[in-house]
């Protein structure tokens, strides 16, 4: 691969980074492989040392979305964080994809536990106009108990979810660090 | 194996290279994998990571051959960085080798 070709591939899978940030990218490339020419090196051999620019890619989409989703602490911020780490190697893979479905699989049934609870005074209305005949009281004051009790899931969750988001991008911020891949044994 | 030890291993390296003196992108790249077998492009996104972290600044200097150079500079709160990771590291391998002697010698 030589220079261009590397830049191009390099370039092309940046698309999604703002253009200032990804000129600022290719600068820093060009300048390397400039540097490494003087010194004598084919545009091949630094290419060949630096390695894939599909990987050299993935890393700089990870750390972008990862710091976008920690200052907006989006859920649509963290998604895409997750998926480009997700990306970037199998033990990557292993270490953020187990925990995020568990956390995912917790916040979505306790978040539609709430919901339904919420609305079960509705559910019960539903049903009588269903099935005329067969309301109880017992079950309206029940139904509606428990949407006071979905109203206190709903704030809580309001507020766990949005510390479970902020623990989850530390976490992935950690995987970031510790085991990014892009060395040569992996 | 050692992926993750590599890891944490050049963040290490590369703010002790920085320590003395303030160097440009291939020059950091040379000098780790003059030691370390490296794909070198990860290099850069780490140098990225750490600008970012406010653990360097970074400013162009003319070069007597070629196009000028982007050089980084530790800031204080990369050396306060360095220190912690350095002692961090210490730790670490005064572990690893306490089981190894342990380990090797009782054979």
């Amino acid at each position: 691969m030589n220079k261009e070709q590397f830049l191009k591939t390099l370039n092309s899978d940046l698309k999604r980074l703002p253009s200032n940030e990804r000129e600022d990218i290719i600068r820093d490339f060009e300048e390397h492989f400039l540097i490494g020419f003087k010194e004598g090196n084919s545009e091949e051999e630094i290419s060949e040392a630096l390695g894939s620019p599909k990987q050299v890619a993935k890393e700089l989409l990870a750390t972008y979305h990862l710091e976008k989703a920690n200052e907006s602490g989006k859920t649509r911020e963290v998604l895409h964080a997750t998926w480009a780490i997700l990306g970037l190697g199998l033990l990557n893979l292993i270490l953020v994809l187990g925990p995020f479905i568990l956390l995912t699989g917790i916040m979505v049934a306790s978040w539609t536990l709430g919901i339904a609870f919420i609305i079960s005074p509705l559910l019960v209305v539903i049903n009588e106009m269903v099935n005329p005949g067969t309301l109880q009281s017992f079950f309206l004051f029940f139904s509606i108990m428990l949407s006071g009790v979905g109203f206190f899931i709903v704030v809580g969750m309001k507020l766990t979810t949005s510390i479970v988001i902020r623990g989850f991008i530390k976490y992935l911020k950690f995987n970031m660090n510790i085991v990014k891949g892009g060395y040569k044994n992996e | 194996m050692n992926i993750q030890f590599k890891k944490g291993a050049l963040e290490l390296c590369i703010l002790a290279l920085l320590n003395k003196q303030d160097r440009y992108g291939y020059e950091l790249v040379q000098q780790v994998s003059k030691h370390i077998e490296i794909s070198e492009g990860s290099v850069y996104p780490l140098l990225r990571r750490l600008t970012k972290e406010e653990y360097f600044t970074t400013y162009l200097q003319e070069s007597t051959e070629g196009p000028p150079r982007k050089y980084y500079r530790l800031t204080d709160k990369g050396r306060e960085n360095l220190h912690q990771l350095i002692k961090e590291w210490e730790e670490f391998t005064e572990g690893v080798n306490q089981i190894i002697k342990g380990g090797v010698s009782d054979e």
